[in-house]
């Protein structure tokens, strides 16, 4: 039979990469390096900051996804919050490579979604909507609520009340209400506003 | 492994299974085994959790694309005579790797011209234990004609069926956590991988996690199938989809050397 079975191939397990080493690979010309490097950083949360630093350089998608996963996976306020430049890039590929990092993250959500709604820039804003879609209803309408009631910007709107129609609940509205008024003459909004309306209605006639 | 709330039954079916075996009187009672790894609990945990139900020759559309353009491509570059490494990456009670290894037998011309290793692997040690017997009941062979059956297979009582030795003997199980570059790593480099219908159960950042360790995996130009609900587009950028006359499948960049 041409099946052959091999004892099980246990390849020798790698040393853990010092921080040093780390840094060194972050740095390296070959592409291989980094992305080793951006994986081994993983296991050490020091690195961190050396990762925030490398991100915005880095030009090869699968390397910088690597340093998303090793920042998610470190998990401190630090390399959290260390993501958050990303969200202002012009690079739509690292921008929402930063948001899909960030939705795994309570931290994200729950300490620096409040700072993000408040951002003066317009994108950061309309993306970290997206970051509520992961929160439970009532903190994702409270969150969203705050934002549409004092929100100027029509857009940023839109973005609220798309999250809103799938994961908010009845408390969500009033204010969805108070922004068909503030904005009336607004079509594609008065019909997504009545379109969340409807939709948060008919799923609590459900519950 | 993510459990929403439509899986709240499945939770505490399981939850309650795990404190009486463990004689635990409260939750507390038995977060407490769960906490100190009591009689290796954790495992016996996750056992618990792992969902194992599958049969012979499961979305054999893939196996079609395997035998047809995946070994072909992968041995291009081969001389005969070497290697090809296929990973059963959640192999479960073990049908998914004795399917590809019939499948292989019974479909690819050039079966003689290679040395074809096949790994399972997977978290449920209890599932790795039933591979390793290789006996499955009626349901798991559905899909399998009396021939095939009557080749591969020594009937039990009770209508069970065993695996030949000689295909038993052809396959070596493993566990894996996929979550964990240490264990992935020491599985090695494969041509193919099968991690199908295991990543719907992860969230996001697993997902993502667990992309990158199977990446690490697979060789240059490797191939990566997933269940048929399942994208990696959606999941990872770091595979390239791959269109087949039989199936879609992810493949690791021919250059990516990492």
């Amino acid at each position: 039979m041409p099946l052959v079975r091999k004892p099980a191939q246990v390849a020798a397990a790698q040393p853990k990469a010092s921080f040093a080493e780390v840094l060194t690979g972050l740095a390296a010309a070959d592409p291989e390096e980094r992305w080793r490097a951006a994986r081994a950083a993983a296991e050490l949360p020091d690195s961190a900051a050396a990762l925030a630093a490398a991100l915005p350089q880095e030009t090869d998608a699968r390397i910088r996804e690597a340093m998303f996963t090793s920042m998610a996976r470190i998990g401190t306020r630090d390399s959290i919050a260390g993501m958050l430049p990303t969200l202002r890039s012009d690079d739509a590929a690292l921008r929402t490579g930063a948001l899909d990092a960030l939705r795994s993250s309570v931290i994200a959500k729950q300490e620096l979604l409040p700072l993000l709604l408040n951002d003066p820039d317009v994108d950061v804003r309309i993306l970290s909507c997206e970051l509520a879609r992961g929160l439970p209803s009532d903190g994702a309408s409270r969150s969203l609520c705050a934002l549409l009631d004092r929100e100027v910007e029509i857009n940023v709107c839109a973005a609220a009340i798309e999250v809103l129609a799938e994961v908010g609940n009845h408390t969500a509205l009033p204010a969805l209400a108070r922004c068909a008024q503030r904005f009336p003459q607004t079509a594609f909004l008065t019909f997504s506003i009545k379109l969340a309306t409807d939709r948060i209605t008919a799923a609590g006639s459900r519950d | 492994m993510i459990f929403t709330e439509a899986k709240r039954y499945y939770v505490e079916r399981r939850l309650w299974e795990r404190m009486a075996a463990t004689g635990s009187v409260s939750f507390t009672d038995y977060f407490a085994h769960l906490r100190t790894d009591m009689h290796d609990e954790i495992q016996q945990f996750v056992n618990a959790f792992t969902v194992n139900e599958t049969y012979f020759y499961r979305e054999d559309y893939q196996l079609r694309c395997l035998t047809n353009d995946l070994v072909q491509e992968r041995v291009s570059d081969k001389q005969v005579g070497e290697s090809i490494r296929i990973w059963s990456a959640a192999c479960s009670t073990g049908e998914e790797p004795y399917s590809i290894a019939m499948w292989l037998l019974e479909n690819w011309p050039r079966v003689d011209d290679y040395f074809i290793e096949i790994v399972g692997s997977d978290i449920d040690t209890r599932a790795l234990d039933s591979a390793r017997a290789g006996t499955f009941g009626n349901r798991a062979l559905m899909r399998l004609s009396p021939e095939l059956i009557g080749k591969y297979f020594a009937e039990l009582p009770d209508e069970r069926w065993q695996i030949v030795s000689q295909l038993r003997d052809s396959v070596s199980f493993s566990f894996v956590n996929l979550m964990e570059p240490g264990d992935t790593r020491q599985h090695g480099r494969f041509d193919v991988i099968f991690c199908r219908n295991v990543l719907i159960y992860f969230d996001d950042a697993s997902r993502r996690l667990a992309a990158e360790n199977l990446y690490e995996n697979l060789l240059p130009g490797g191939f990566i199938c997933l269940g048929h609900t399942e994208s990696m587009s959606r999941i990872s950028p770091l595979f390239e989809a791959r269109r087949f006359a039989d199936a879609i499948v992810y493949q690791r960049p021919a250059g990516a050397r990492s």
